[in-house]
């Protein structure tokens, strides 16, 4: 049985397009010191330190030998991680894993990125095979429309219903004064957007930003001890997915890594009904179609029920299943950052510390999601209680 | 103005050219081999659970099995369904050769006739009208005497109707 970790401080830059008078260690300070007077503890309290990012869009490979002195990492253990888009769920991950072995009682996790330092394109295109896949699927573009044709084809779902995910996410990132595009559009709006590629127009895509989040993470004793109000990290769970063809569910049998995540998290925490037993999720949702095809290949909802939930609008910061009340990736993408953001963002939702973009509805318990490389999922369930 | 000045004096440019060798393997060499000397596409068969994979794989992921047997390998396509595709309107920086995307640019996620799995390749179609889900495909490929063993040695899948 492993140890109860609980999240006890939440810091997070704003996030820009660029900060040009900010050097990257710099932008992990701000997150780490909002963290630790979130958690009122101080850096000396911190058992361990650990970063993530990927290395390759600053051009800097293994940066936390640089970054140690703004991060507080120097002389502690731990170490730094690149997973692609999921670096943040994973960095919250890894955290949990030191506390729940009983190893330790305080840990800080950080994610962070500086996109405007690099070209992002190329350097995500390095992840897929050399001599196959990477003169064809440019970036994470290629992959991402592709999914989206597939999802249309077989849901029926309509560019417009990309569109209205677009404009319900402007409409939330409009009252979360930390995202990066926070202009409001309409439908017709996003639908006049230039096209980058088909079927996705250049505001259903991600931004590339800047920012970095930090989380404090705490043992249940110590939790206790130190947070009026803890935020549990209940479960986890990371999948990879069989690369070539399977990561579009496309071939055979349609199975995904997010389809493998939704199930196991779901019948190991007995949760039949999840938009009911969690009230809201943060999904990675980099691209328009996201929202909808992934409530379905989560399994939060039946297949093809996506897009009419949107429709519905029921996935929006008001309706009856909150989906990234945040704004989410679509408008805010500092990737090693992102999904440690999800996970943050969650956990104030919990704690009912969102501020403008808190939710309607009580969360008890809320999802958040990490996503990346080819179809790496990551999925994590946090409570307000710990039973 | 002042703030411009400001601002080059704390970043500087830098550009990173990265040359590398890949080595794709005896089983991913066999298949290039084949393309190049036959202008045949090949895929390898798993002897645990049969599965057909085009482009080869060497193990299966699902059995973890080697699956480098070339009695187990059978030609695929050089027909094929378009399972769904992407087009590009816009340009991108390719990591291959440093040069800008031409576009418009079409890939087709390809299952060839035969394949358990998918290949993508450029389309000659490149009018979006025209690109229809599930369509039929066939490879073109490069008169043999310009074939070097490579994706390339397949031009592009045009469009043919049955």
């Amino acid at each position: 049985m492993s140890n109860r970790v609980a999240i006890v401080g939440i810091g997070q830059t704003t996030h820009s397009g660029r900060r040009p008078y900010v050097n990257d260690g710099e932008l992990i300070y701000d997150a780490v010191t909002k963290a630790l007077a979130d958690a009122d503890l101080s850096i000396n309290d911190m058992e361990s330190v650990m970063s993530g990012n990927m290395d390759l869009f600053e051009g800097h490979h293994l940066n936390d030998a640089m970054l140690n002195l703004y991060s507080g990492a120097a002389g502690k253990p731990g170490f730094k991680m690149n997973t692609g888009g999921t670096v943040g769920s994973m960095m919250a991950i890894q955290g949990w894993y030191h506390i729940a072995s009983g190893l330790f009682d305080l840990v800080m996790v950080i994610g962070w990125e500086k996109h405007d330092e690099g070209l992002v394109t190329p350097a995500i295109s390095t992840i897929t095979d050399p001599a196959v896949d990477r003169p064809f699927l440019v970036g994470a573009i290629g992959g991402l429309a592709t999914v989206s044709v597939a999802y249309m084809q077989r849901s029926g779902c309509k560019l417009e219903h990309g569109a209205m995910v677009r404009a319900n996410a402007s409409q939330a990132a409009h009252r979360n004064p930390n995202a990066h595009m926070r202009e409001i559009y309409s439908v017709e709006d996003v639908m006049k957007a230039r096209m980058v590629m088909y079927p996705l127009n250049l505001l259903m895509c991600c931004p590339t930003s800047l920012g970095a989040t930090a989380l404090i993470l705490a043992s249940e004793s110590k939790a206790k001890k130190i947070c009026k109000k803890p935020v549990w990290m209940k479960d986890h769970v990371t999948v990879h997915v069989e690369y070539g063809g399977a990561q579009f569910g496309i071939g055979e049998k349609r199975w995904t890594s997010h389809m493998e995540a939704g199930s196991k998290l779901f019948k190991r925490n007995h949760i039949t009904k999840p938009m009911e037993e969690t009230q809201v999720f943060e999904m990675y949702d980099p691209f328009a179609f996201a929202i909808p095809m992934w409530m379905e290949d989560f399994l939060i909802c039946e297949p093809s029920e996506g897009w009419k939930l949107v429709e519905k609008g029921a996935l929006k910061l008001e309706g009856e299943y909150p989906v990234s009340p945040s704004g989410g990736v679509l408008c805010t993408n500092s990737i090693g950052d992102s999904a440690l953001l999800r996970v943050a963002e969650a956990a104030l939702q919990i704690r009912g510390d969102a501020g403008e973009h808190q939710v309607t509805r009580e969360v008890k318990q809320a999802l958040a999601s990490g996503f990346g490389g080819s179809y790496w999922s990551d999925l994590l369930l946090l409570s307000k209680t710990t039973d | 103005m002042k703030a411009k000045t400001q601002e080059e004096l704390i970043y500087l440019n830098m550009t990173m050219k990265v040359p590398y060798k890949w080595r794709t393997g005896e089983t991913m060499g066999e298949f290039f081999r084949e393309l190049k000397e036959n202008g045949i596409i090949y895929a390898n068969q798993c002897p645990t659970c049969g599965r057909a994979f085009c482009l080869p794989k060497s193990v299966c992921t699902r059995d973890h099995t080697r699956c480098t047997e070339r009695s187990k390998w059978i030609p695929v396509g050089p027909k094929g369904t378009v399972v769904t595709y992407f087009m590009a309107e816009q340009s991108f920086l390719l990591p291959t050769t440093g040069e800008m995307l031409k576009i418009p640019f079409a890939v087709g996620i390809v299952l060839l006739d035969g394949a358990a799995c998918i290949l993508q390749h450029t389309l000659e179609e490149t009018d979006p009208e025209k690109i229809k889900p599930f369509m039929r495909v066939e490879a073109v490929f490069k008169p043999k005497a310009e074939r070097k063993g490579n994706i390339y040695d397949i031009v592009h899948f045009k469009t043919i109707t049955e």
